[in-house]
């Protein structure tokens, strides 16, 4: 066991793991699949050869690895097709409109979002919040908010790798974006004691 | 309801062109639209502004991750950590 098993890959479990695991675990919310993407990702490494080197190169090698590992993930789960929930009508899609097309009073009004990101980057109950409201979407409407908000990866390149219409993804990115939007609300700015802790 | 109001876009169109405007640049004529709607309907333009604050943190926190910012999430459980170890060290041999 103590076998040095190429030079590096100990230290790598150490110094990048638990990066790695968190990287993917907030685009693929599923830990088991985290920990298997971390594992491809190692023993592609060892595969391979790095260009640069130091430390910060090192993650960054790192990173493009399991983003690719991320990205082949993701392709295999779009063979299957889509939920339910994904794209066929939920009750309370437009609940948040009255019949003349008006915001109701209650959606959104009354929580107070901040006016910039500063202070939340830095708080760890909101994250947890996002997660809890990420959560509750069907798996691939999170799966193309994650592409899109998070990896900033352009509509076309989604919709070719996880065989969408232009027009699916805009429909699951509007129900991503407002479900969120209305959870965070609720859950988090609509509390008085925001930000107690 | 003024006259001007029955050219814009309702409240719920509004949302997804607010969406869509995320994802493309979208025709003037409707820019237009959407401005006149924006400068008359708080709850729109507070939508608008939550919106681009959530991909905003996002994308900071992307960035921030890993450079000494707080850890947001527990990391790779030890359990997973030695069976990675063992992993390596067979696909070695």
């Amino acid at each position: 066991m103590d076998e040095v098993v190429g030079p590096d890959s100990h230290r790598w479990i150490d110094e990048h793991g638990d990066y790695l695991y968190r990287f993917a675990l907030v685009r693929v919310y599923d830990s088991n699949v985290a920990e298997d993407l971390v594992q491809d990702t190692f023993l592609a490494a060892l595969q391979g050869t790095r260009r640069e080197s130091g430390p910060t190169a090192e993650r960054r090698w790192m990173v493009g690895i399991i983003k690719h590992k991320i990205i082949d993930h993701f392709r295999k789960t779009a063979r299957e097709p889509l939920r339910e929930g994904d794209l066929t009508d939920i009750p309370s899609a437009d609940d948040d409109f009255a019949a003349d097309g008006h915001w109701k009073p209650e959606t959104g009004s009354g929580s107070s979002w901040p006016k910039n990101p500063d202070g939340l980057l830095e708080r760890k109950q909101f994250w947890n919040t996002l997660g809890i409201c990420l959560d509750k979407l069907p798996p691939r409407t999170a799966q193309v908010f994650t592409l899109r908000e998070m990896d900033d990866m352009e509509t076309g390149e989604i919709c070719r790798l996880l065989h969408l219409t232009q027009t699916n993804l805009g429909v699951m990115l509007y129900r991503a974006r407002k479900q969120l939007r209305n959870c965070l609300s609720v859950r988090y700015f609509g509390k008085s004691e925001e930000g107690a802790h | 309801m003024s006259w001007v109001a029955r050219f814009l876009p309702t409240c719920q169109e509004m949302s997804h062109l607010l969406s869509d405007a995320l994802d493309r640049r979208l025709p003037w004529h409707i820019r237009a639209r959407m401005f006149a709607h924006l400068r008359m309907c708080v709850l729109c333009e507070q939508y608008r502004h939550q919106l681009a604050l959530l991909r905003r943190l996002l994308r900071l926190k992307d960035d921030s991750h890993g450079t000494g910012g707080q850890a947001p999430q527990p990391g790779l459980p030890d359990e997973a950590k030695e069976r990675i170890r063992r992993a390596l060290h067979s696909s070695h041999s």
